[in-house]
């Protein structure tokens, strides 16, 4: 009888031993996940391959592109963000081609496509150790998603266990939504420059 | 060999026996219940016009559908061409930017050497790119009709459906999986400029 009892004890514990140790088990997705180096705004962040400094964020209901290619206005269902920075690699040169908008309900945001052919934008800057350059980031988010957002910046989308800039955006509100802001070619050394409609 | 030996030896057998005829009733029932399924499909339900179809991913609403030579661009082609063009409202409904929606439907049946349809979207006619997640947009899908085929007054589409799994089963990453179509829409093409 207390046989029967101690392996009945026996296979119940195995069971929940089991059971814990597939809820506790990070799966791949979090095994392989980017390392993240935590900055805010206003600050430079420092990582290991690149340093960004993220200077100023800017919120619009719509975007006119003057200079450009073809002048345009964009328009969105949601809020356009533009980010301005200087981006600068520390040991070799180097793409940022990742940015995204953590929301703070946990869902990303990537850059909008449809501002991606400007000058300056992030993923088209190269760049090298030594000499900072001013970056340019457009994404178009849903107004609840502004408060509390976090900007994610990496060599690409998915890079497993590489360097991963989290800047906390503490600084951006959905009071200071414009109702328009124009973003043109500039002259200098920054090659776009953004007004007030 | 003592008798105890020869006792536990039996037992050893008897247990070998029971798994081995567990394990292969568990994949014969397997088996056949997948040549069952193949056998039997399920009917793909049938959604009308104007009707939002889940398909995990995705949500889509097709309005309408019509036959023109000017892209959604608004931008005369060089060379004239026939178009196809499909409307209809989509929230991508994940977690994160994607541009999946690109196979998300198929022509039933489909028509040979067809190029993949290019997408637009209706706001700013600009040429869409990945879709944002929770901020539904009206879209436009293109196909290049060849000259010579007749384009159809009905217009079948299978949706597709896709599920998240929190981890595979090959690596255990997390991800999203193709599924049985989530639905037949038919069209009424309409002509257009």
């Amino acid at each position: 009888m207390s046989a029967v009892l101690k392996g009945l004890g026996g296979l119940a514990l195995a069971a929940a031993v089991l059971y814990g140790m597939q809820r506790t088990t990070p799966g791949y997705g979090e095994i392989t996940a980017p390392r993240p180096v935590a900055g805010k705004l206003g600050h430079r962040l420092e990582g290991r391959a690149f340093a960004i400094d993220i200077a100023k964020v800017q919120l619009a209901r719509t975007v006119a592109t003057k200079g450009a290619a073809r002048d345009s206005n964009f328009t969105t269902s949601g809020v356009w963000v533009l980010v301005e920075g200087t981006a600068e690699a520390r040991t070799e040169s180097l793409t940022l081609l990742s940015a995204e908008w953590l929301g703070a309900n946990g869902v990303r945001y990537a850059m909008s496509q449809r501002l991606s052919s400007l000058p300056g934008m992030l993923p088209g800057q190269r760049l090298e150790p030594g000499l900072p350059m001013p970056v340019l980031m457009a994404f178009e988010i849903p107004e609840g998603q502004v408060a509390g957002g976090t900007l994610l910046i990496a060599r690409s989308a998915w890079a497993p266990l590489a360097e991963q800039a989290r800047v906390d955006m503490a600084g951006a509100k959905p009071a200071d939504i414009r109702s328009g802001l124009v973003l043109a070619r500039g002259q200098g050394r920054v090659p776009w420059t953004v007004s007030a409609e | 060999m003592s008798a105890e030996q020869r006792l536990t030896w039996r037992r050893r057998l008897f247990a070998f026996v029971v798994a081995s005829v567990g394990a292969a009733a568990a994949a014969a029932i397997s088996f056949a219940m997948t040549v069952y399924d193949a056998a039997n499909p399920k009917p793909v339900p049938l959604a009308a016009p104007g009707q939002p179809i889940d398909t995990g991913r995705w949500t889509i609403t097709f309005r309408d559908a019509r036959t023109g030579s000017i892209p959604p661009t608004g931008i005369k082609p060089s060379t004239p061409k026939k178009l196809l063009m499909v409307e209809f409202d989509l929230d991508n409904r994940s977690a994160s930017t994607s541009n999946a929606f690109l196979r998300l439907f198929t022509l039933e049946p489909p028509v040979p050497n067809l190029p993949p349809p290019a997408f637009y979207l209706a706001r700013d006619r600009s040429v869409a790119g990945g879709l944002q997640p929770d901020m539904p947009e009206r879209m436009i899908a293109a196909w290049e009709w060849p000259q010579a085929v007749p384009v159809p007054q009905q217009l079948r589409l299978k949706v597709t459906s896709q599920i998240h799994k929190r981890r595979d089963n090959l690596y255990g990453a997390p991800g999203w999986f193709d599924r049985d179509p989530a639905a037949v829409v038919t069209l009424a093409v309409g002509s257009g400029p």
